[in-house]
């Protein structure tokens, strides 16, 4: 009863694969072989140098200061976004008047260019001249001008990821919605005979059904968030305060010339989002039959 | 058998979509711009394209057509170094800064611009040329000769009852003070103290102005003596912060922004480290200030009297990497001409202006503009030009921008108070050491 | 019961809008302003002296600022059009093969896939830069797509596997029945039942390549290829920010995919709840 080999699954994979290995792998493989290289032109010559680049990056204290300001991130980030996410999407499940126009608005902050959302957010925690400094004066909140960046760490923070959590939630609630159009109506009819409410079917119909959607929507949030360079490099400058794993592998890379130690970094990144992304996925990820 | 014909039945239609797929892509995509026939060279810079009618006469006399291209200046040092480092060509000419010469040297990302001008003869012409200079090669050819100046709202310390204007470091502070104390402003005194490059080029004019240098000749710190000009300059800094002169939410404000957002609407009534060339482009403007005609500019106030302004001239080189070295060779010695270059700066109508362009770097293009008056303070800037000096003589070092990325992380972390002057300066002194030890 | 569901909505509904439109309000707000008026404290919750010059100077003309954005929105257009297109096709087929087949080492080819997502950026910048020289791609439209669609085919595929697997078995069976082969079946049944994921992702992959700046700022050189957001950038001075002008350069790049979105998303929205298998 042995099957000839079906080639249909492969010819159909083939462009995905491709286009992977030629312009994901290849440029991967050649930083993780480059990671254990001294690569530091402006100090030839390059050399095999095994963990050395490792060893050194987990020496830098910038790189230190921002891998716990980056965990900060990721616990804010991932959480606001997904719960914003599912909570957005639920609202737009049903039909109701002006809910393509209030997609389209959704969008927005994803369509803004960084350097524009950069100068939006600073113009609104600004403490000389920000706009919620105004708004908050005007309504006797505060009695002077208050500094939201720089000076308290989880504050700083917060105020920072909370411009990350403005951009990627649409891409959360999509990504959710998208999952949730497939639930199909009758289930909730059932349900509603069955006498359980609005917050009973949340629970027990939509949230089980949902989760390949959550599971996409946390992985990419866990990406994003990992890699937040612009929103602290505008907002708070290379400041410990707030800096980031991102921002770190760049000024290694491209301040300070020493592209080795990038590499070994951008390898610890990728390392660790592939850690608890599938650890994360596995949690959430159920397959769903109905 | 069936499953065959299914097989192939089914990529067919696989084919298909992806040549359609394709199609759409290559068909609308593949052609890049082709070079035209005579030769086409590429300038890359962190500035506006050049008035049209300048380049056309560029192009008529030597047969070089200019194609530009506008990068924001980050993005620009982020496309230098992926550029060299991909060892790919990206521009026949590109942006110098002076705080990249020792890095752009030492790395031979740049070609030797004496092979193909002649610097012995521009060097007269060119006080700048000697920094664009490493290891006996000329990196680049500095062509606005911009620097770092004092700049003071006049209205604001006549209201505090100020009128002789500060010449030393002491009188200045005193004066601050007096601003602050008949509360005409709150906080009188602009420092950007977010962490990032302003602040570092601030400490480096405070630096000159208590009367010192940064690094010797041999790139090794000179500002860890508590008694140093770079010593005082960061404690003077960071002092302001401390005793109210400085207002607490620039702990986070750049220094575009502190000129822009503060500077420009009266709220601060000084920047002692402002850039040259921000009264008639931002200060005067009514668009962009509400302090016109109220600003102006301060011969800077040294130890014991003015003193010279530190230098930060935007230079223009050639990537081993380029094309047409040759050409862009020819560009670079129109666009560093003396009367060129003041055409730039406005002597000759706004036909010939380019936007955003301040200051000659040749002795004989700022001769012109003085003779034609054209510019705002232009006598005293002249003046201050010409007292100018380099922040470091002999080049900035290869490891500049790492060492700078200590300056402003720590000068940022002392005024933010986690970290006291005395840490911070002995922290940045102990990269300055060991950068230039070479590790 | 209805009365409270209808309140739930309208909460919702009135939370979305606040959340994305505050911050844009401030957006256009602050492009009908001059820099001076931005700064001006108390800040003005409606521009004092409302005016197109700030959209005038970018759009209107043969100046070189109006020239270089309308020519960088044809270059995005056509950047993140065609990387959608091809992107959203090549990961459909084979998503439709990692979900409904059975063929050796599926999990395995699967995994790497989604697995190239977790590469930041930096890490792929310079060897895709070196990879895109050695083809002659740097500065063509095709360099930058090709790079796009490498970048965003894993998170297509993950997302359309994920909706395809979730279709019931039964359409399948239904299609053998009737003696169509797997790729009828693809196009007949699991195609138009997979449209509102196929609109999520052609949405999201738009979005994604609308928003990218550091690949296409190394791989094109000149204004032949630069998208939009590289221009935008650029409108930044060395030693003053146009807070006004990029605030309106802003207004525009968002508008196209507003639009794009407003006449798009019903088909995000359509699908199975519509009642297409019961």
């Amino acid at each position: 009863m042995k099957k000839k080999t079906d080639f249909l699954p492969y010819a159909l994979i083939s462009p995905l694969i491709i286009f992977i290995v030629l312009l994901a792998l290849t440029p991967a493989a050649f930083t993780t072989i480059a990671a254990f290289f001294k690569v530091q032109p402006l100090n030839p010559p390059t050399h095999f140098s095994g963990l050395e680049n490792f060893r050194d990056i987990l020496h830098n204290a910038n790189v230190i200061s921002s891998l716990g300001n980056t965990f900060i991130y990721i616990i804010i980030g991932v959480t606001l976004s997904t719960v914003l996410g599912i909570y957005f999407a639920v609202i737009l499940q049903r039909r109701f008047v002006g809910r393509s126009i209030l997609i389209a608005v959704l969008i927005l902050p994803w369509a803004l260019p960084g350097v524009v959302e950069g100068i939006l957010w600073t113009g609104i925690w600004d403490a000389n001249t920000g706009v919620l400094n105004s708004v908050l004066k005007s309504m006797h909140l505060i009695t002077h001008y208050q500094v939201f960046l720089g000076q308290h760490k989880f504050l700083t923070i917060l105020a920072i990821e909370v411009v990350q959590v403005w951009q990627i939630t649409p891409l959360s609630t999509i990504l959710i919605l998208a999952v949730l159009q497939n639930i199909p109506d009758d289930l909730y009819e059932a349900a509603t005979i069955d006498g359980s409410n609005g917050r009973k079917s949340f629970r027990y119909l939509t949230l089980p059904l949902i989760r390949p959607g959550i599971a996409i929507a946390v992985v990419q949030s866990i990406i994003a968030t990992l890699n937040i360079f612009d929103q602290p490099y505008i907002l708070n400058g290379a400041a410990s305060t707030a800096n980031s794993l991102a921002m770190e592998t760049y000024a290694v890379s491209f301040q300070n010339l020493n592209f080795g130690q990038g590499y070994a970094l951008s390898l610890l990144i990728t390392l660790f989002t592939l850690f608890i992304s599938v650890i994360v996925a596995k949690f959430i990820y159920k397959k769903v039959e109905y | 058998m069936q499953n065959a014909i299914k097989i192939s039945k089914s990529q067919k239609s696989i084919a298909i979509v992806v040549a359609v797929a394709s199609a759409f892509g290559f068909a609308s995509l593949a052609a890049p711009a082709k070079a035209a026939s005579p030769v086409t060279i590429s300038v890359v810079l962190a500035a506006p394209p050049l008035p049209p009618a300048m380049l056309a006469e560029f192009t008529k006399a030597t047969g070089i057509n200019v194609k530009w291209t506008q990068v924001d200046w980050d993005s620009l040092q982020t496309k230098i170094a992926a550029g060299s480092t991909a060892n790919t060509y990206y521009a026949d000419a590109t942006d110098v800064d002076w705080s990249r010469v020792g890095q752009l040297g030492k790395l031979n990302w740049f070609l030797p611009m004496e092979k193909y001008l002649d610097t012995k003869a521009l060097a007269t012409d060119m006080p700048q040329l000697s920094s664009f200079t490493k290891n006996g090669h000329v990196v680049g050819i500095p062509y606005d000769a911009s620097f770092m100046v004092t700049t003071v709202n006049k209205a604001l310390f006549a209201k505090a009852g100020i009128t002789k204007m500060p010449t030393t470091i002491d009188e200045y502070t005193a004066d601050l003070k007096a601003v602050k104390a008949k509360n005409v402003v709150q906080y009188p005194l602009n420092i950007p103290f977010a962490a990032a490059e302003g602040l570092s080029t601030y400490w480096y004019e405070t630096t000159g102005a208590f009367g010192g240098h940064i690094l010797d000749a041999a790139g090794k710190p000179l500002f860890t003596d508590p008694a140093s000009a770079g010593y005082k300059a960061a404690a003077w800094m960071v002092n302001a912060v401390k005793t109210g002169l400085v207002p607490p939410g620039n702990i986070n404000v750049a220094d575009s922004q502190g000129q822009q957002t503060l500077m420009a609407k009266g709220k601060v009534a000084s920047t002692f480290s402002d850039y040259s060339g921000n009264v008639g482009s931002l200060y005067d403007v009514a668009a962009s200030s509400s302090v016109v005609h109220q600003v102006q500019y301060l011969a800077t106030p040294g130890a014991s009297g003015p003193t010279s302004n530190l230098g930060n001239p935007d230079g223009i080189g050639i990537p081993v990497k380029a094309k047409n070295p040759a050409a862009a060779a020819k560009f670079i010695s129109w666009f560093t001409d003396g009367k060129n270059m003041a055409d730039f700066a406005g002597a000759n109508g706004t036909a010939r202006t380019w936007v955003g362009y301040f200051f000659p770097s040749r002795l004989s293009g700022i001769a012109i503009l003085n003779k034609k008056g054209s510019i705002i303070g232009g006598d005293v800037l002249a003046g201050m030009l010409k007292t100018s000096a380099a922040v470091f003589p002999q080049g900035a070092p290869a490891w500049y921008p790492e060492f700078s990325g200590a300056v402003y992380t720590n000068l940022h972390a002392a005024a933010a108070g986690t970290m006291t002057v005395d840490a911070a300066i002995k922290a940045i002194g102990a990269v300055a050491t060991k950068l230039s030890s070479g590790k | 019961m209805k009365l409270h569901k209808k309140g739930f909505r309208r909460f919702g509904v009135g939370v979305i809008l606040s959340w994305s439109l505050v911050p844009i309000y401030w957006v256009i707000n602050t492009s009908f302003q001059t820099d001076a008026q931005i700064s001006d404290t108390p800040a003005h919750l409606f521009p004092p002296t409302p005016g197109w010059a700030n959209y005038k100077a970018l759009l209107i003309g043969d100046g070189e600022l109006p020239s270089m954005i309308r020519r960088a929105t044809i270059n995005i257009f056509i950047e993140c059009i065609s990387a959608t297109i091809i992107t959203v096709v090549l990961a459909s087929l084979a998503a439709y093969a990692f979900a409904r087949m059975e063929f050796k080492g599926r999990k395995f080819f699967l995994f790497v896939v989604v697995m190239t997502m977790a590469f930041p950026t930096y890490t792929t910048l310079i060897p895709m830069y070196r990879i895109m020289a050695m083809v002659h791609l740097v500065n063509t439209y095709l360099g930058i797509i090709l790079c796009y669609v490498s970048g965003f085919l894993p998170l297509a595929t993950w997302i359309l596997f994920s909706y395809m697997q979730s279709l019931p078995l039964a359409i399948e069976e239904a299609g053998s029945v009737d003696g169509a082969s797997r790729m009828q079946i693809f196009r007949l049944i699991v195609l138009p039942l997979t449209m509102p994921a196929i609109a999520s992702t052609a949405v999201i992959t738009f979005l994604f390549a609308w928003a990218q700046f550091i690949f296409p700022l190394v791989l094109a050189s000149d204004q032949s290829t630069q998208p939009l957001t590289v221009i935008v950038a650029a409108i930044q001075g060395r030693h003053i920010v146009p807070y006004s002008l990029l605030s309106t350069a802003g207004v525009i790049a968002l508008s196209v995919p507003a639009v794009i979105a407003l006449l798009t998303n019903r088909f995000i929205v359509s699908g199975l709840i519509n009642g297409s298998v019961k």
